[in-house]
């Protein structure tokens, strides 16, 4: 099924790729022009053949799809004429890997306090609650992102801008790297958890409530189930299916949130490269290997999520079992 | 005569919403022996579930009980205050100890993601001193006992893998499985199909006899209620306006609510004769009438004391009790 997925998602993608106008050869050509070089259409052609691009459409669709699966190779970039894959390198892993962090953090918090929430009868805690996730939600990720920076800068003098220290920005990975790296990566995992936990809080809360109203939990008060268990093994446990299935629709959303709050930390290292290979130099190689990238990722979490969900439900188990 | 099992003496439950207090139920007192089947009758919103509820402490949160209000459950060995326990651990003498409840969804009261059989031993292991195997093995015993085949594969489905009858007759395993000596069955067999339900009916009357418990049967089906039950208790509006031996309260109901319930049944030996059905709207519970609650609804109602006062259950020689004005003046007349 997955694969499947991933298929239909290439063919998309390719397509996309494919209906920027004009064909790669044109576009690096025309940027050649703007650097001053003359060229004539025969020169057109003969890059583009170079490239391959007077083949069929399937025919290069498969062999782009070829080189990707079987290679992970995504070939060269359009405009900067450098291997797509080395261009990324560890770029793309550490997107991901800041937004994913971020995901994690968000349902850390938000699942036991949106548990606790909902069991809870107190109108303090509830009030304070809501208007702390309200406050998540309403605030933009780029203000939240300016505050602090204004307010580091200010007391620090540092502005926590990069995700590395000068020192460490072109060294190979290290203990010391990984650390530095951490040392400023928490800023933008904590400003993309920021709205996603407010977001995460609000659906564990609502689906606890639905649960905790279920006649099986009277029931197994009914039968003298107490306390922590009549919370964590009854409506908690029920609630936390569809929990787990908005997991890959979340990391969607906070990586589209990436490019923003990586352009205001000037993070060059993140997103802000998806940003620039659309926006400005139209490199449709390098957008479609990213969109790539993020939809396999997302396709990857979703059957994590799926083998979860099959462990947590048994109507789900016993569907795939037959 | 022996001591009541239970006894209810003045119960009077309120709950808190943002409309104000709203009264559910209102000086209701019933008193059930050992062994005995009461049948509690009443049209959704007559209290009878919340009655039954506050046996076993199981209503929601905002659930205010008066200062008189008294619930007293008789064992062997003590006497229990049930409105007066204070922790969730108190609580289990009534809630699954000696007192269990089946409900009327059998398929939304088990818990989806957790196996029968698990349900089950968490319940054994929580009111007795049974070792996880001894658990399994009475659990499965019990699923055999309610005429579930193959109990041992069974324990371990889920309750989506249960038929509806199935899952009713393991809900009813899971009750009885702690012995308690009461037994309270909410509207059991609405949810099922007429056959089954006159087999769940069969089964509960053999294990009654078989455990020795008594049963509050809650249903608004008159016609179970003949069937199953000793005792008639008739709610409307949060108060119990009759009572008495079923077959008696059956033939010649007093009150005029439950000549009303049961002209409203329909009659197989004479089935063009139109239903009657009791005549308005049970009123809201936020806009209770003063006087007789019945009032507003009463094809009998003579003026002054229906309006004014509220008439008190009346007990007469036969030891049936009905609360009408009508009824204590024809009586008053008689003698």
């Amino acid at each position: 099924m997955a694969v499947i997925t991933l298929l239909t998602v290439s063919l998309i993608v390719f397509t996309l790729m494919e209906m920027v106008p004009g064909t790669c050869a044109e576009r690096y050509l025309a940027f050649k022009n703007t650097q001053g070089s003359q060229i004539s259409i025969d020169d057109i052609k003969a890059e583009e053949k170079r490239l391959g691009l007077d083949r069929p459409f399937f025919v290069r669709w498969g062999s782009w799809v070829g080189d990707v699966s079987l290679k992970g190779e995504f070939g060269d970039s359009c405009i900067l004429r450098l291997n797509i894959n080395q261009l990324l390198a560890d770029k793309f892993w550490i997107s991901l890997g800041i937004c994913l962090a971020a995901l994690i953090l968000s349902y850390l918090i938000a699942i036991p306090v949106g548990i606790f929430s909902a069991s809870s009868n107190s109108p303090a805690t509830n009030n304070s609650l809501r208007f702390v996730s309200y406050l998540g939600l309403a605030l933009p990720n780029f203000l939240l992102a300016l505050i602090i920076m204004l307010a580091s800068t200010v007391i620090f003098g540092d502005s926590l801008t990069g995700l590395f220290s000068k020192e460490f920005r072109d060294a190979a990975w290290s203990w010391a790297r990984f650390r530095d790296f951490l040392s400023r990566a928490w800023l933008p995992i904590f400003i993309l958890g920021w709205s996603a936990t407010a977001f995460a809080l609000q659906t564990v809360r609502a689906l606890m409530l639905d649960e905790i109203g279920k006649l099986y939990v009277t029931a197994a008060s009914a039968r003298g189930v107490t306390g922590a268990k009549l919370l964590w093994r009854y409506p908690a446990r029920h609630a936390l299916g569809p929990v787990i299935n908005s997991l890959g629709f979340d990391l969607n959303r906070i990586f589209n949130e990436l490019p923003i709050v990586a352009l205001i930390l000037t993070l060059t290292e993140a997103g802000a490269l998806l940003i620039e290979s659309l926006a400005r130099s139209n490199d449709q190689q390098l957008a479609g290997a990213i969109i790539f990238l993020l939809t396999a990722s997302i396709v990857a979490l979703n059957f994590v999520t799926d083998i979860l969900l099959a462990l947590l439900d048994p109507r789900v188990r016993r569907g795939l079992m037959g | 005569m022996t001591k009541p099992l239970i006894s209810v003496k003045d119960l009077t439950v309120r709950f808190r919403t943002e409309e104000g207090l709203v009264t559910a139920v209102e000086n209701v007192s019933l008193d059930i022996a050992p062994g005995e089947v009461l049948g509690l009758v009443g049209e959704s919103g007559s209290g009878k579930s919340v009655t039954a509820k506050a046996l076993m402490r199981l209503n929601a949160g905002n659930t205010r009980y008066a200062d008189e209000s008294r619930i007293t459950l008789n064992l062997d060995d003590q006497g229990v205050e049930v409105l007066a326990l204070k922790r969730d651990r108190d609580m289990r003498i009534v809630r699954g100890g000696a007192i269990s409840m089946i409900f009327q969804e059998p398929m939304a009261s088990f818990a989806p993601a957790i196996t029968i059989g698990d349900q089950m031993v968490e319940q054994l292991l929580i009111h007795s001193s049974m070792t996880r195997v001894e658990a399994k093995e009475l659990s499965i015993e019990m699923l055999a006992r309610v005429g579930i085949p193959e109990p041992a594969r069974r324990f371990n489905q889920y309750s989506f893998e249960f038929s509806g009858g199935m899952r009713q007759r393991a809900m009813i395993a899971m009750a009885l499985s702690t012995r308690p000596k009461l037994l309270i069955a909410d509207e059991p067999t609405t949810a099922l199909d007429v056959t089954i339900q006159a087999q769940v009916i069969a089964l509960m009357k053999d294990l009654v006899a078989e455990f020795g418990m008594a049963i509050l049967f809650i249903t608004h089906d008159l016609g179970v209620i003949a069937q199953t039950a000793d005792r008639v208790a008739v709610m409307y509006l949060g108060r119990i306006i009759e009572t008495g031996p079923v077959r008696q309260v059956i033939r010649d109901p007093h009150h005029p609510y439950t000549r009303g319930l049961l002209n409203a049944l329909p009659k197989l030996e004479d089935l063009d004769s139109e239903l009657t059905p009791v005549p308005g709207d049970i009123p809201s519970p936020l806009d209770r009438p003063s006087g007789c609650v019945f009032n507003t609804r009463c094809p009998v109602m003579f003026g002054e004391p229906c309006l004014a006062e509220i008439p008190q259950l009346m007990q007469d020689e036969t030891g049936r009790m009905a609360a009408c004005h009508l009824v204590a003046r024809n009586r008053g007349a008689k003698t």
